[in-house]
């Protein structure tokens, strides 16, 4: 079973190619990270999986249930999320909590183990005693943790990050990582994560992507290099 | 409350009070949204409905919700287009709509200068009995929506992409927000006037944010506020003889210029304890 699945995946921008030929995958349990230089097409190629883009050829799909058989559900943070809406007028725990919304409860009360998995999710990012903050009160970083926080409440199947730890320190970031890698290997979480962090994630993932420019096209053209990381200490 | 003897009262102080509880609901989103500037844009496409009712001789109200419901309509369409500067979409609408409004006021023989007047600085105080009905109508409706939706409607607000991906239909969303802002725009039109509508949709909204944290209180705050505004400014009008949507307008406005001149003050004297 494959939580993504993405065949031959060509993306034009504006006439141009700037993504060619992609194909790879993302199964529960796996950590994946996707790299490349600025330019790279490597937000495009997530909002192709997410279909909030729609490939020119080939396909990007993701299951429609998760390994129990229920609906997968996916936590995504968009890039630079945390500064595009920072005068959101929210409190850190309002925001964290709306991440359950999607676990069927759009039109319910929140119970105690909603309440709980919200709790849980702001201590593993170190924002619980903020809770009550304006999210436009905190810094880039903490605004950053709040929005994983958020994902994490919502306890998803598969998540997708793009950039996630802009902005956060050396710990936070390597505690961030070892959490993503006890979701995967512990919990059986799917991840696709974007990152510029290659040298730090190398630890943790378990397979990198690398978005390459082709030599044989114009410059905003980029391919795939795949290759598994070699085994490393558990987290 | 001897200005409550009127009938005309009563009517302008229920629908006050309709108004001051729809209004800053749907004017949060809009200010979150980034589309502060819509109410203002739909309040000057609607005159081409009434401009259009009185040319053919159809009822303005009829014609008006019909054209804003379209209006509404294209500026999502054209919020897809300019996805980062969603402002752009209402700013062509806004001039659209008023050059479109001239140039079919202009094509009716005699003009309709008085009519359209009506419309644009309508009057709360010349408010009937049916209209407070459409009125508690719409509020039913709104709160109906608001509080089924209120959550969907959060997590749209603050990112679409994370909403789409937690399986909300966002564009269908976004539509039915655009078309329910648009009919109200619509209907509070002829009480308050086209001109003043965008202030008391956007002004206790915009109040609000800068006095609460949480995103719950800042809609009840809005409602206060609004419902202050309005009854308050509806009292000074009527004591003072001046023009009632223009009184409430001014209302809030000194209630923004106040709330930051405490907040301003407030700030400065926390900073002084703590540097103490």
């Amino acid at each position: 079973m494959q939580y993504i699945e993405v065949n031959n995946l060509t993306f034009e921008y504006e006439g141009e190619t700037v993504l060619d030929n992609i194909s790879f995958t993302v199964a529960p349990g796996e950590f994946v990270m996707l790299t490349g230089e600025n330019g790279a097409a490597k937000t495009t190629l997530l909002r192709n999986v997410l279909g909030l883009l729609k490939p020119l050829k080939g396909s990007a799909t993701i299951s429609k249930k998760n390994v129990a058989g229920e609906k997968l559900s996916i936590g995504y943070i968009p890039q630079q999320i945390a500064s595009f809406n920072a005068g959101f007028p929210s409190t850190v725990l309002e925001l964290v909590r709306s991440g359950r919304f999607q676990c069927g409860k759009w039109f319910k009360r929140l119970d105690a183990a909603d309440h709980e998995h919200v709790e849980r999710a702001l201590k593993s990012v170190g924002m619980w005693e903020m809770r009550h903050k304006k999210i436009g009160e905190l810094s880039g970083g903490q605004k950053q943790r709040v929005c994983i926080a958020r994902v994490f409440a919502t306890d998803p199947d598969l998540l997708v990050l793009d950039e996630p730890t802009t902005g956060m320190d050396f710990k936070s970031r390597n505690d961030f990582y070892s959490l993503l890698k006890h979701n995967s290997q512990v919990h059986g979480k799917g991840i696709l994560m974007v990152t510029h962090d290659h040298e730090d994630i190398k630890n943790y993932a378990d397979r990198h992507i690398q978005l390459v420019r082709k030599e044989d096209s114009p410059w905003r053209c980029f391919a795939m290099t795949s290759c598994n990381m070699p085994s490393k200490p558990q987290s | 409350m001897e200005m409550l003897r009127h009938d005309f009262m009563q009517y302008a102080f229920q629908a006050s009070i309709l108004i001051a509880v729809i209004a800053p609901i749907l004017g949060l989103f809009l200010v979150l949204r980034r589309q502060s500037l819509m109410a203002d844009t739909l309040s000057h496409v609607s005159l081409v409905g009434v401009a259009l009712g009185f040319l053919i001789n159809v009822n303005p109200t009829i014609m008006t919700l019909v054209v804003v419901v379209i209006a509404a309509l294209i500026i999502e369409y054209m919020r897809s287009l300019y996805s980062t500067y969603s402002e752009v979409s209402i700013a062509i609408l806004m001039s659209a709509g008023l050059s479109l409004a001239l140039i079919l006021m202009s094509l009716k023989p005699g003009g309709m200068g008085q009519n359209v007047q009506q419309y644009l600085f309508g009057s709360i105080v010349t408010i009937t009995a049916g209209q407070v009905r459409v009125l508690f109508a719409l509020f039913l409706v709104v709160l109906l929506l608001f509080t089924f939706f209120r959550r969907p409607m959060y997590v749209v607000t603050f990112d679409e992409d994370t909403a789409h991906t937690a399986g909300l239909p966002v564009k269908l969303i976004s539509l039915a927000f655009n078309v329910i802002t648009g009919v109200t725009i619509a209907v509070i039109m002829p009480i308050a006037g086209a001109l003043l509508v965008s202030a008391i949709m956007v002004l206790p909204a915009a109040i609000s944010m800068r006095l609460s944290k949480s995103f719950s209180l800042v809609m009840v705050i809005g409602v206060i506020i609004g419902l202050i505004g309005m009854l308050g400014g509806l009292t000074v009008s009527y004591e003072w003889g001046t023009p009632p949507g223009a009184t409430i307008t001014m209302v809030f406005v000194v209630f923004f210029v106040v709330s930051g001149a405490v907040l301003a003050i407030g700030k400065k004297i926390a900073k002084a304890r703590k540097a103490v």
